[in-house]
Order: C-alpha cells, then sequence, then structure tokens
C-alpha cells in the first residue's frame, strides 16, 4: 500500500541578499511514497537543488530562510527543527549524496574514517565492527579490493568509485530518504548507467525511497517512478514517469522532451533538435505572472500575463500550472503565437 | 547527454536548454576590459579603496609637504626642543627642536622611496629569475627551483646587514639593495607559477596550434596576465621592505643624521621614551599606516584582479 | 612517510654546504680586515702573524674547505677580534636566550592566533570578527620597537608597582612576558588572519557539506574536518616565520637588554670579525632550514596528496 514518507507542502526558500530576496523555491509541494523514486527535473537555478538542501536543512543560514511551508517526514515537521535535531535526522533517517564527488570526500582523512565516523555517529557499534560493516558497505556497493580501499585516501579513487562511496556512506545508516542530487551529470556516460543501476538496486534491497534530481530527461526515464518538473523556483508539472512521457502537458515539458536525441521513430533523422529560446527569470523578486510566459509558444492574451497559473489536477494524478496545457490546446486548435 | 549538437552559435538566436555557464569559459578577457572589469571590482571594497586613497595621500604628503612648510627640518633650535603638539607644530618638536610634521614628511620620502626601489630591484630580479624557470621548464626549472628552496635558508636581516657592510655606505641605493637580495624568492616564485599557469592554458595551447607566433601569445596573453600579479606582488613586498629599512635605520645601521628616515627617527624617539614617547610614536604609526594601507591595497587587487572570480 | 622524511633530511646537507659558500663569499668581499680596522695600527710582521695564526693568508678554497669542515665538526672557530674567545663559546652562551626568547614567542603567537582566528571565521561579519581582524591587522603593522616601547611604558614603568614586571634582563620568569609579547604579537596576528581565511574557505568547501549531510556533530565538523585542513597553511607559514623570530629578535632584544646574539651580531660586522659574522649566520641559517624541513616533513603529514606527488 502507499505510504507516504515525505510530504513537502507549500515550500518557499528565499535568498535575502543586498541585490533583493531571490525567490529559489516558491510555494513547491510533492510528496514521496516509500520505496519509490521521485525525480526532480529542471535545468540549472529551477531551484531543485535549494528544494533538497531546504529538507535537509543545509541551506546557507545567514542569507537563506525558509520562509513558509512545511517539511512532514513520517508525519513530523522537520522544517523548523533546531541545528541539533537536525544533525539527528541527517545520514540516520534521511541521506544525501551529491553531485561532484571529487569535492565531495574530504582528501585529507582515509575512506575508512569517513565512513566510519557516519556509522558510529549514528550507533553504538564499536570501532572494529564499524569497520567491519564499511567493509561489508563498500562490497555492496560493488567496489573492489574493499579492504585496501578502505586504507586508502579519496585521490587515489576514479570518479566512479567515490561516487560509490558517497552512496555507501550514504545508506550506511538504513536511511529511509535518500536524496540524491545529479549523481551522475560528473561521472562519463558508461559509469553513469552503472551508478543508476547500483541506486536501483539499492533501492530494491533497502526498501528506501529516493528523490533524484536531475535536468537530464533520459534519467528521468530510466530511474524515476514519479516525475516533478520544475522552473523558476515552482512546480510546473507533477505526474507518474509514463504519464510525463506519453502525456506531457507543460510546453516546458514538452520542450524539455523535444531536446532529447531520439533513435528511433518515425523522420528521426530529419527532426532537429528544438531548444528553447531565452533564459529562465530573474528570481529576485520575480512576477506573479506565469514565469515561463516570455519562452513560451503558446503564450498570450491575458491570462498568461496577468496572473500566476495555478496548479490544477488535469488528469488524476497528473498536474499542471499552465494557461495552455497540451490537453487544451489539442481540443481548442489554438493556433501558435508568434 | 541532453544538449544538442554544437552549431556556430549567433548571438540571440536559439540557445541550448541547459545554460548554465557562458560560451568560451576560461578565455582570457580582451585587455580593455580586464582593467576595467578590475578597476570596477575593486572600488567595491571599500576597505581597499579607503586604503588606497590613505596611501596616495601619504606619498603625496611625504612628497609635497617640506617644499610647503614653513619650517626647515634641519633648523637646529634647542630652545624648542621636545614640545608637544600646537598650532605651530602639529605634531610637536623632537630632541634638536625641529618640527616633527615636517621631518615626518622628510622622513617618510626617504622610507618609502626606499620601499619602493627595493620593492623595484626585487621585481627585477624575481620577474627574470621566474620567467626563465618557468617559461623553459623542465630540468632546468627543477634546477633552478632546487637552488631558491637552498636560498630560502638564508636569514634576512643578518644578510642585509652583510650585504651593507660590503658595499660600504649606507646610502639610498645600497638600502635597497641590501633591502631585496634576501626576499626576492617568493615573487620569483609567484612569477613562475604564473607563468606555468599560463602556458597550460588551454586557450594559449590553442593559439600556439593555430599557428600564433611566440610573441603574440606573449603579449596577448601571458603579460597582461601577469602584470596583475605583479602590482600585487608589489603591494605585497613593500611591507616587508619598509620594516626592514626601519629595522636596519634603527639600530644605526642604515640612513644616518641629518637625513631622516622614519626608522632613524624612531631610533632618536627611543632614546628619550620614558619622557617623550611622542617622538618614536609619529614614526611608528606612519610606518603602521602604510604596512596597513598596502596590505588592504594587495587584499583588494587581489580580489579586483583574481580570474578564478571574474565572471565572463 | 619515513622515506619521505630521510630524503627531506638529506636534501638539507647540499643546502647548508650552499649557504656557507654564500656567507663565506659575501665576507670575503666586505673590505677591510679585522686586524687592520682596529685602533691601534698593527704592525705588518705581527699583522702577518695573526694572519698565518687564523689561516687568513691561505687561498680561498683552502679555507672554505676548512671552514666547512669546522662547521661539520661544530667548530666554528676563534674570535678574530676578541681575544681568546671562540666563536662556539660566544654562541653557547648569547644563543640560548635568542632561543628560548624566540621559542616563547612562537608558543605565544601559536597560542592565541590559532583560536582567535578559528573564533573570528565561525562567527564571521559579527561584531566579534571584525574586532578581533581588527586588532590582528594593527599588531601586525607596528614596528616591533614600538610595541616593546609601548609595552615597558605601560607595564614596567607606568604599572610597574602592580605588575610587578621588569623592564629589561631575561632571568626572572617575569622578565620573560614582556619580551615574548612583544615579539609575539605580529605573528600572532599573522596567524589569526591566516586562519580565519583558511577556515572560511574551507567551510565553503563541498566536503564539509558532505559532513554535516551525514548528521556529524557540528563540533566535529569544526574540529576534524574542517580546522585540520585549515592548520595546513598555518604549518607552511610557521617554518619562515620561525626564522624572522630568531632572526628579527635584534631590536626586541635591544631593546629589552636581552643578552642574545643579535647585538653580537651587529658589533661583529662593523669589527669584521670574520668567523663571528659567518658561525652566526650560518647558525642562523641552519636553524632556518631545519624549521622548513620540519614544516614540509609536518606538511607530508597533514595532507597525504603531497607524499605521493614528492616521491
Amino acid at each position: 500500500m502507499a505510504e507516504t514518507i515525505l510530504t513537502v507542502r507549500d515550500l518557499s526558500t528565499h535568498f535575502f541578499t543586498r541585490e533583493g530576496v531571490v525567490h529559489a523555491v516558491d510555494g513547491v509541494s510533492f510528496e514521496v511514497e516509500k520505496g519509490k523514486t521521485l525525480g526532480i527535473v529542471g535545468e540549472s537555478g529551477c531551484g531543485k537543488t535549494v528544494t533538497a538542501l531546504s529538507i535537509m536543512g543545509l541551506i546557507p543560514k545567514p542569507p537563506a530562510k525558509i520562509v513558509e511551508g512545511e517539511i512532514l517526514f513520517r508525519g513530523r515537521d522537520i522544517a523548523n527543527l533546531s541545528e541539533r535535531e537536525l544533525e539527528d535526522v541527517r545520514g540516520e533517517q534521511i541521506a544525501m549524496i551529491f553531485q561532484d564527488p571529487m569535492t565531495s570526500l574530504n582528501p585529507t582523512l582515509t575512506i575508512e574514517t569517513q565512513i566510519v565516523e557516519t556509522i558510529r555517529r549514528h550507533s553504538e557499534l564499536s570501532k572494529e565492527a564499524a569497520r567491519k560493516r564499511a567493509l561489508e558497505l563498500l562490497e555492496e556497493v560493488h567496489i573492489p579490493n574493499a579492504a585496501k580501499r578502505l586504507e586508502d585516501y579519496p585521490h587515489r579513487l576514479s570518479g566512479g568509485m567515490r561516487q560509490r562511496v558517497m552512496i555507501a556512506i550514504a545508506i550506511s545508516c538504513e536511511p529511509e530518504l535518500l536524496i540524491a542530487d545529479e549523481p551522475t551529470t560528473a561521472l562519463d556516460v558508461t559509469v553513469q548507467a552503472q551508478v543508476l543501476d547500483l541506486l536501483d538496486e539499492l533501492r530494491e534491497t533497502h526498501g528506501t525511497a529516493m528523490i533524484l534530481i536531475t535536468h537530464d530527461m533520459g534519467v528521468v526515464a530510466e530511474a524515476s517512478d514519479d516525475v516533478v518538473v520544475m522552473y523558476a523556483g515552482q512546480v510546473v508539472e507533477q505526474a507518474a514517469v509514463t504519464e510525463i512521457f506519453d502525456n506531457p502537458e507543460h510546453p516546458y515539458t514538452e520542450a524539455l522532451l523535444g531536446a532529447l536525441p531520439q533513435l528511433e521513430g518515425e523522420g528521426v533523422r530529419q527532426r532537429r533538435l528544438t531548444a528553447i529560446p531565452g533564459r529562465p527569470p530573474d528570481l529576485v523578486d520575480p512576477p506573479q505572472t506565469c514565469r515561463f510566459a516570455p519562452r513560451c509558444k503558446y503564450a498570450g492574451g491575458d491570462s498568461c500575463t496577468s496572473r500566476m497559473p495555478e496548479l490544477r489536477e488535469i488528469r488524476p494524478g497528473h498536474f499542471v500550472r499552465s494557461e495552455h496545457p497540451a490537453s487544451e490546446r489539442a481540443r481548442t486548435g489554438e493556433a501558435i503565437h508568434a | 547527454m541532453s544538449t544538442p549538437t554544437p552549431k556556430p552559435v549567433t548571438s540571440g538566436a536559439t540557445i541550448p536548454l541547459d545554460v548554465g555557464h557562458a560560451p568560451t569559459a576560461g578565455a582570457p578577457i580582451r585587455q580593455s576590459n580586464l582593467w576595467k572589469d578590475a578597476w570596477y571590482r575593486y572600488r567595491r571594497n571599500r576597505a581597499a579603496l579607503f586604503a588606497g586613497a590613505v596611501f596616495i595621500g601619504m606619498v603625496a604628503f611625504c612628497l609635497i609637504y617640506p617644499v610647503i612648510s614653513p619650517h626647515d627640518p634641519y633648523d637646529v633650535n634647542f630652545a624648542d626642543a621636545r614640545q608637544g603638539p600646537s598650532l605651530e607644530h602639529p605634531l610637536g618638536t623632537d630632541t634638536f627642536g625641529r618640527d616633527v610634521l615636517t621631518r615626518t614628511a622628510l622622513g617618510g620620502r626617504i622610507s618609502i622611496g626606499i620601499g619602493f626601489a627595493a620593492t623595484f630591484i626585487i621585481l627585477v630580479i624575481g620577474v627574470t629569475y621566474g620567467s626563465i624557470s618557468g617559461f623553459i621548464g623542465g630540468h632546468l626549472d627543477n634546477g633552478m627551483m632546487r637552488f631558491l628552496d637552498a636560498l630560502y635558508g638564508l636569514p634576512y636581516l643578518p644578510f642585509a646587514i652583510i650585504t651593507l657592510a660590503i658595499i660600504g655606505d649606507a646610502g639610498f641605493w645600497a638600502m635597497a639593495v641590501a633591502l631585496s637580495i634576501a626576499t626576492w624568492f617568493t615573487t620569483a616564485r609567484i612569477v613562475r607559477g604564473q607563468i606555468i599557469t599560463l602556458k597550460e592554458n588551454d586557450y594559449v595551447r590553442a593559439a600556439k596550434t593555430l599557428g600564433a607566433r611566440w610573441q603574440r601569445v606573449l603579449m596577448r596573453h601571458l603579460i597582461p596576465n601577469t602584470l596583475g600579479i605583479l602590482i600585487i606582488a608589489v603591494f605585497l613586498e613593500l611591507p616587508g621592505v619598509i620594516l626592514g629599512e626601519a629595522f636596519l635605520s634603527f639600530i644605526g645601521l642604515g640612513i644616518g643624521p641629518p637625513d631622516a628616515s622614519w626608522g632613524s627617527m624612531a631610533q632618536e624617539g627611543y632614546e628619550v621614551y620614558r619622557v617623550f614617547p611622542l617622538l618614536i610614536i609619529v614614526p611608528s604609526v606612519a610606518i603602521a599606516t602604510l604596512i596597513l594601507c598596502a596590505n588592504f591595497i594587495a587584499d583588494g587587487l587581489r580580489d579586483a584582479l583574481d580570474p578564478r572570480t571574474r565572471e565572463t | 612517510m619515513t622515506g619521505f622524511v630521510i630524503r627531506r633530511l638529506l636534501w638539507t646537507i647540499p643546502v647548508i654546504l650552499l649557504v656557507i659558500f654564500f656567507t663565506f663569499v659575501l665576507m670575503r668581499q666586505i673590505e677591510g680586515n679585522p686586524f687592520r680596522t682596529s685602533e691601534r695600527a698593527v704592525p705588518e710582521s705581527i699583522q702577518r702573524n695573526l694572519e698565518r695564526r687564523f689561516g687568513l693568508d691561505q687561498p680561498w678554497y683552502v679555507q672554505y674547505a676548512k671552514y666547512v669542515q669546522g662547521v661539520f665538526t661544530f667548530d666554528l672557530g676563534p674570535s678574530l677580534v676578541l681575544r681568546n674567545r671562540d666563536v662556539n663559546e660566544i654562541v653557547r652562551t648569547h644563543f640560548p636566550p635568542s632561543l628560548q626568547l624566540g621559542a616563547f614567542a612562537m608558543i605565544f603567537a601559536l597560542v592565541f592566533g590559532i583560536p582567535l582566528g578559528m573564533l573570528s571565521a565561525l562567527r564571521a561579519n559579527t561584531f566579534l570578527d571584525y574586532s578581533a581582524m581588527f586588532v590582528s591587522n594593527v599588531g601586525f603593522a607596528i614596528p616591533s620597537f614600538l610595541i616593546s616601547t609601548l609595552l615597558i611604558y605601560f607595564f614596567a614603568l607606568k604599572w610597574g608597582d602592580w605588575t610587578g614586571l621588569p623592564t629589561s634582563g631575561w632571568d626572572s620568569w617575569q622578565s620573560k612576558i614582556l619580551p615574548t609579547i612583544a615579539l609575539g604579537l605580529g605573528p600572532m596576528a599573522y596567524f589569526a588572519r591566516l586562519v580565519r581565511g583558511t577556515m572560511l574557505e574551507t567551510l565553503q568547501q563541498d566536503y564539509i557539506r558532505t559532513a554535516r549531510a551525514k548528521g556529524l556533530r557540528w563540533r566535529r565538523v569544526v574540529i576534524v574536518h574542517t580546522l585540520r585542513n585549515s592548520l595546513i597553511p598555518v604549518v607552511t607559514a610557521a617554518g619562515p616565520i620561525l626564522g624572522f623570530l630568531i632572526t628579527g629578535s635584534f631590536i626586541v632584544e635591544q631593546i629589552f637588554a636581552i643578552p642574545g646574539i643579535g647585538t653580537y651580531y651587529v658589533d661583529a660586522v662593523e669589527a669584521r670579525d670574520y668567523s663571528v659574522v659567518m658561525g652566526l649566520t650560518v647558525l642562523l641559517s641552519v636553524i632556518v632550514i631545519l624549521a622548513n624541513m620540519v614544516v614540509d616533513i609536518l606538511y607530508g603529514y597533514l595532507d597525504p596528496r603531497t607524499r605521493d606527488a614528492r616521491s
């Protein structure tokens, strides 16, 4: 039975800088179910990483602040926990891995230290027991010659291996939720596939729920169960992965899919890769109108430029924030505006 | 995986989806932008700006004041000796009745002058050594750097003292040379590091493969970027040299009477500090202020010129 | 690791030889001769005798070779000017105070500078940070002769009755306080600024974010992850600073009337007392070189990446 493990409701995280208030995340809501993977996709700067960091409480507190919203983990609101309480949640209940494995490990500590300290922080294991567990973890993430690797320093390992170590650290305390922020972006293509497979395998074995953040629709297609599309700090579309790919509604999602290289299908040789003109809006005091309108092919008329479209359920389980979702366009035969 | 095959980017037309960074990241900025850009960034750092103003103010003061001052700095007048600050003598008089403000300005000329002269020598030696080592590379570079490591073992002040003794007198240029001899190593290192970084810069390599002559490479890329480093090096070395001059003069090995440098003024002040501390405070504060300014300026310059934090 | 240490040790030998050579060459350039510059005009024959006695009539390379041999057997030769005193003995009596002063100043600088820097970094951009950095900057820029005299003026003269601190000398433990502070204030400020800078930079690093994401206690993140990496530049700076402390203590020694080698040095140069000058310079150089070597080794220990790079 679908059990919701994380509920994010109306989350808004703003950065208070000298140049103004940056609305990095504005009214974002979604849920993650136990054992399932939620993919959050969008281009750089859309707020997906800040969302993840807000969940973990890792946003830099002086300029940034969660101004609104709730983050319910297992029913408990963790958005306003003290730092000490958050330290108990992190690593043990919610774990996170980051984009760049080259810089995410401390270069002056051995692999063993970095795994063992996590284990011993959240459990009563002795040093030897923790070391044994570390060894098991490395083997579980398919690192060859694990015993030797434990004594190594990060600079001796390749990028792919370091990412595996990061994953090992993340699952070491059996968290219920794992957040992976662009885990494959900095890796070679072949290694990417391996890491995704590994994450999938672990999810099956441990029943961990996952949030997978990426800008790559291909990764989304492969690894997620549900998808949230973000743009300029907001959720613009949300549905199960098959729904999103079969019936994309938001013009932005369509464009994202159009930018995917295709290997089969008719007219594939003649098809040009489409790109979206323009750039995302400046998030300092953003307008309260549709933020995608300046780049949207279908934008026009009052509705797009006078108010902020609501996130509405256009089909069961499929939400979209647009005045011109695909299914409505098809029905009214809307023409493309300039 | 999601970026389309690159086509020549005609400005404005179609921009690929993931616009994370500007195109041609890493290319050195065209010269006119470099300096304007740097100046703009420097201006934003208020401390550095203030320090720069104070520094220029002090230099100007030292150059101009002795000319316009109503007092003769060499005029000995025991009747007026050791007076506190007054309207006529804003900083009082010294043990010989001479106006302290004027002597400070005069001393400043010498101290700052020696400072710049020594720094200049340091730059000349350091740049030469570092460029040769960095540009040629290989075994020569290795050897030269090892040699440099050895030179680091030379203690600064003692060698300055020995050098002064060799030269014989303790005039302006003697001091400048003595103070630069045992301290140019860091500059050489920095320059070498910069040359090596630039040599291996992808853009430079690309230019060379495209057949650009090495002179052109030197002029358009290596030199403008190194100039920035050199300017910073000036303000990094200046404090050490000025302090060095002060120390040498203080122990009596530097500039002697009747000329003044801040160090020798401090020495005169030292002799009477128990009864009249002002005389040692004034030149010391002058030295300290100059050093502080140089530090802030160096910091400001470093932030302004640092290529890593430059936005394209 | 041991291989690294041994290799480093071996490297110091050619460096020391080079330093001796330089000092030797430079000294020989100085015009004048210890015997001819003394006030009483020394008759030719006696002069030649003296020269022969001190080996000054030999060709320079022989003198050099003999000297090197002397250095490695710890025999720095007799003083050329002061009768019946040899350099070794001068060193033995006068070097310890200088060494002590330098060591105390270094300890002072580290003990007060590092925590100050840390505190500033952790409370960056607050009043505490700004005032600490202001004091540091000032302490660094003010020449030691002013600091020394001000310290004496206030703590030993004006308030001398309370503090019980003497104005000079190097015997009682009280007498050692002011000179240590005077000499150590500059380096302390330098370390504070350095630590603050590196800590701030380290705190921005991705691996600190990872450490926090693992749920580690903030104290551990600061001490084990941040501080260790931040100390590396401090260690690098410590070598030259130690060198500076020992060789630059001349002024503090003079002002506080500490019987160290500073005064001897200046006098010896004026008197063209070759052996004293050379002996002291070589000694100072050796110390600086050894300090740098220790620093290098410590650096290799703290940052494992360099160990592999060097081999």
